[in-house]
């Protein structure tokens, strides 16, 4: 993330004053964001974290509790019982879910790339699911995987496979709404389009000339090209699964039913468990305890994929 | 196309959708004053227009005044509602489930009932005593009551079951019939099985804990064996037949308990379904639960009186009887006359007669989501069996609550 | 052969994600219990009859009392004015953190990635505070202030400015151009994919948000299209799943629309990274 290397030469060019002019303009193309990030990101993220150093429910005076919820989530199993439970929940949901999404994407991408007749057709059809609103997606696959009635069962059946309970089994609960994310992997198709896009045809063609066969052209050639993208995908899905919880309140709220994370709290991901606390069981300082714990974990996590990408390009 | 025309559509509606938000906050000049109140979202549109016609008929009574009334639905109702109390842009009064009215008595966030505003013996107990705050004080009105009841299939179980050991016989003798339908839906461990759940325990004669000298109870083998029924009852019950979309609507279930709301739904979705609802099966004695909504006026609000004012008149003797079949439920005025008949109704009203509240501590819905209902569903799952499931989570509920004996 | 295997994983990948949609778009059509059926049925047919039994009921009643009608104009002047506003705040950032050398550019840069990994829900309820202090709580401008920049997009919109040949630039600053028009005259003629790529996302992203507007929206009149759709699902009668899906195929229909209308020029900003590397 180093930022451009400015090219003396180049710049010597610009003269004091036309140095200085430049930085008011920059100052006053940056105000507008600056002022965004100042106001609906620091200082919410601030007066957050003051929160989560307190006891408090909204409606009441915070009063300051030190390290108290973030000791108890750890430790206090009788006022947090699911909270590792939600955490593992998120991991694993992570863990199959990106790697199937990117896997999804590049697949329908390199398809694609391969074609010209009809491409459009394909890349918009395999684009509409992104655009479902997310109240939408969780309705149509709640009847989808609905164990009597939804077509998923239906299917299977067709090749012998037995139907399955999948939204109240607790250990299909996970691989179920990974599945839907892959379902939903227009936008890294299209970012990975634009990749393979972006691969010059004559490097290719030398490829070719040297030999290659189609997989190796994909491993050699292919891969290392496409590493901005998928670096820049793997981090941006990673972030965006930790922190998953439209899809999993919509699959498991509606008709009056209450929200508590699908059987055996198998589907309660982590930001969910958060929101139950925040909105329901009345705890918001314990809940932006826990979105900071969220927070340092996520920075880890996005620090350790960028050393190991700058180890791996050494 | 004409992007003009367009334009010029937006931006009146951008004029009216200001002009409309200004008014929203509860502007109080003397003479025209608007009243802010927030509910459930409607069960129905027939619900909607009865609501609406008891607006009118408010505003109509007392010139000047506008009822604004927002509907949300209930799910998102309490996340919504914290989030306006913090920023001060919360209404004058609302619908508040009855677990949280001594939790914002507690806090300050309501305001007591003044003396006077309602005599005694104006509701009926039981849905009055929701409202009490942890001081003995009055914070709010009822607005119906509910509970829940034996919903059955007439086809699969010609007569309904009225204990738990013919409830067991009468399930198994629809699943053995076909090996397709369940005997009934038995609840889950979610939040809302764990509302139910107290309901089946009274049955047996035993509360959930006694409050006043706080005791956890429902670890004793009165309320195990209301586990080890639900236990015993899944096995003909298989739930991939009844996880499946209104499983009892489908005529794949011979029973299933739930409340007076569902009865409309079903003869208008499903007419085709010949069903009926009874009392609860118990074993020693008839019980139920009770749910229900209430009503609270907020500190916040410079219309306090008003907001009594239209709390008692929708609960009064005329305007409670279709109001409370609106929300789904029954009358808590004690002179309304319930709308509806028939053999439905008369369950219900027997169920809500041999009532029992669910324990009056402010942490029981925590308790209910997070303790209680994944005890029963490990037991339905067969990870523990109902002795431990419950004896665990009593264990946890006395930790959480500092009630160690 | 291979591009008959080729065409042939495209049509079956192809069909896992459009046939939830034609199920959608069958239910919608389908009337009461005829939905129930054990073998999956994608016409309108009577359960017991097999006779055909489509009807828009389930548009009417979603459009008036579902109130989708109404929510769905409010969804399309806000993201209207929302996404271009957006877009113009992110660029102009992107360009100066791309660009322009000036005293404390790369921390205030870092500072801003930061910014992007604080999960939402952690601001949800200080951003209401502030947007009532802003008085901006259940209006529209309460949806469209406190979205106006994202620091993901600037992120995306900087690294893409990187890339673009500085010579270029050079060439316009040496004619006695000034910054601004070369932001306007180079760079952003240039940017093309990228912002393609950019406005498509944020106008999904605010096209279906659900929590934002939930939280700060109290009047029913001003409620967005997936607000209404969430009101839909939520309530014990539109449980019914031939309302939702009604309704869900109302909120993805505009989507639709708008990528098809949009579709050559994404495409024309893809292929014009392809021509330029």
């Amino acid at each position: 993330m180093s930022s451009t290397p400015v090219v003396a030469g180049r710049r010597r060019r610009r003269s004091a004053p036309g140095r200085r002019r430049d930085h008011v303009i920059a100052w006053l193309l940056i105000a507008p964001a600056l002022v965004y990030f100042v106001v609906f990101l620091l200082y919410p993220a601030l007066s957050a974290l003051y929160y989560s150093f307190t006891d408090w429910n909204l409606r009441t005076t915070a009063s300051w509790v030190g390290f108290q919820n973030y000791v108890d989530l750890f430790t206090d199993e009788v006022k947090y019982p699911h909270f590792w439970k939600s955490v593992q929940v998120t991991l694993q949901y992570t863990i199959i879910a990106v790697p199937l999404t990117l896997g999804t994407a590049l697949i329908q991408a390199l398809l694609i790339n391969a074609i010209k007749r009809g491409s459009n057709l394909f890349r918009l059809l395999l684009f509409l699911p992104v655009v479902t609103a997310e109240a939408a997606v969780g309705a149509i696959w709640r009847w989808l995987y609905d164990p009597r009635y939804g077509l998923i069962n239906s299917v299977l059946e067709v090749f012998g496979i037995p139907g399955q309970n999948w939204l109240n089994t607790p250990e299909l609960v996970i691989p179920a709404l990974a599945f839907i994310s892959a379902w939903q992997c227009g936008i890294a198709m299209i970012i990975f389009l634009a990749g393979l896009k972006g691969i010059p045809g004559s490097i290719l063609e030398a490829a070719t000339i040297d030999g290659a066969n189609a997989f190796q052209r994909f491993r050699k050639v292919v891969m290392p090209m496409l590493r901005p993208t998928t670096f820049y995908l793997l981090v941006t899905g990673v972030i965006a699964a930790l922190q998953v919880f439209g899809l999993v309140y919509v699959i498991f709220s509606g008709a009056g039913r209450s929200v508590t994370g699908g059987p055996e709290q198998s589907g309660l991901a982590y930001v969910l468990h958060l929101y139950l606390f925040a909105f329901r069981y009345d705890a918001m300082g314990a809940a932006c305890a826990m979105s900071f714990i969220l927070l340092v974990f996520i920075m880890i996590i996005t620090a350790v994929q960028f050393k190991f990408v700058k180890q791996e390009a050494a | 196309m004409s992007r003009a025309i367009a334009a010029a559509a937006v931006l009146a509606f951008a004029l009216t959708a200001c002009g409309s938000g200004d008014s929203g906050g509860g502007g109080q000049a003397a003479e025209s004053r608007t009243l802010t109140y927030w509910m459930y979202q409607d069960r129905t549109p027939q619900a909607g227009e009865v609501v609406e016609k008891i607006r009118k008929d408010f505003e109509k009574a007392n010139p000047g005044v506008t009822v604004k009334i927002v509907k949300i639905p209930k799910d998102d109702f309490n996340t919504k509602l914290g989030s306006a109390i913090s920023s001060k842009t919360g209404p004058d009064v609302s619908t508040l489930d009855q677990p949280l009215v001594s939790k914002y008595a507690k806090d300050g966030t309501i305001v007591e009932l003044p003396a006077g505003t309602v005599s005694e013996g104006t509701y009926f107990k039981g849905a009055y005593d929701t409202n009490l705050g942890t001081d003995g004080k009055y914070y709010g009105l009822p607005l119906d009551q509910t509970g829940v009841a034996l919903f059955y299939n007439k086809k699969l179980v010609p007569t309904p079951p009225t204990t738990w050991d013919e409830m067991k016989a009468a399930s198994e003798k629809v699943h053995a019939a076909d090996p397709n339908v369940a005997g009934m839906v038995v609840p889950k461990g979610d939040g809302y099985g764990g509302w139910m759940f107290p309901g089946i325990v009274a049955g047996n004669g035993l509360e959930m804990a006694d409050v006043a000298s706080k005791k956890i109870l429902f670890d004793q083998p009165q309320a195990v064996e209301a586990l080890q029924l639900w236990v015993d009852l899944l096995k003909s019950s298989p739930r991939k037949i009844t996880d499946s979309d209104q499983p009892f609507q489908n005529g794949l279930a011979g029973m299933m308990i739930s409340g007076p709301w569902d009865v409309p739904t079903i003869r208008e979705q499903f007419p085709e379904l010949d069903f009926s609802v009874a009392p609860l099966p118990y074993k020693t004695e008839p019980a139920g639960n009770i749910g229900g909504e209430n009503a609270v006026v907020y500190k916040t609000s410079p219309n306090q009186d008003l907001a009594w004012k239209w709390l008692t008149f929708i609960t009064n003797e005329t305007n409670n009887g279709p109001l409370a079949d609106a929300l789904g439920g029954f009358p808590v005025h004690t002179k309304a006359t319930a709308v509806g008949s028939g053999p439905e109704h008369e369950a219900f009203l027997a169920q809500l007669k041999v009532a029992h509240a669910r324990p009056a501590v402010p942490e029981w819905i925590q308790i209910n989501d997070e303790i209680i209902a994944p005890a029963i569903e490990s037991a339905l799952l067969g990870k523990m069996t109902a002795q431990e499931a419950l004896t665990d989570a009593a264990n946890k509920t006395r930790s959480l609550l500092g009630w160690n004996s | 052969m291979r591009r008959l295997s080729i065409y042939g994983a495209l049509i079956i990948l192809t069909l896992i994600s459009v046939v939830p949609f034609l199920w959608m778009l069958a239910t919608s059509f389908k009337h009461g219990s005829d939905i129930y059926t054990k073998v999956p049925q994608l016409l309108p047919l009577d359960k017991e009859t097999g006779e055909w039994a489509g009807t828009l009921e389930n548009y009417s009643y979603v459009m008036e009392i579902g109130g989708l009608g109404q929510a769905f104009l409010n969804s399309v002047w806000i993201t209207l004015v929302l996404v271009p506003a957006k877009l113009l705040v992110d660029a102009l950032a992107a360009y100066a953190f791309a660009r322009i050398p000036f005293p404390g550019r790369d921390k205030i840069f870092v500072l801003l990635l930061g910014g992007m990994m604080v999960p939402t829900i952690t601001l949800l309820i200080p951003r209401i505070h502030v947007t009532q202090a802003l008085g901006m709580f259940d209006s529209p401008w309460g949806l469209i202030v406190p979205n106006i920049a994202s620091v993901i997009d600037i992120f995306l919109l900087r690294q893409f400015f990187l890339s673009i040949p500085k010579e270029l630039e050079e060439a316009a600053l040496i004619d006695g151009g000034g910054r601004m028009q070369i932001f306007w005259r180079v760079i952003l003629p240039l940017s093309k994919p990228v912002l393609a790529v950019v406005t498509i996302t944020s106008f999904l992203f605010h096209w279906n948000d659900l929590v934002w507007p939930l939280v700060v929206l109290n009047d029913p009149e001003l409620y967005t299209l997936p607000l209404a759709l969430q009101q839909l699902v939520a309530s014990p009668d539109g449980g019914r799943a031939y309302y939702i899906m009604a309704g869900a195929t109302l909120a993805v229909i505009p989507v639709i629309v708008v990528l098809l209308i949009f579709q050559r020029r994404i495409l024309a900003g893809i292929a014009f990274t392809g021509l330029k590397a």
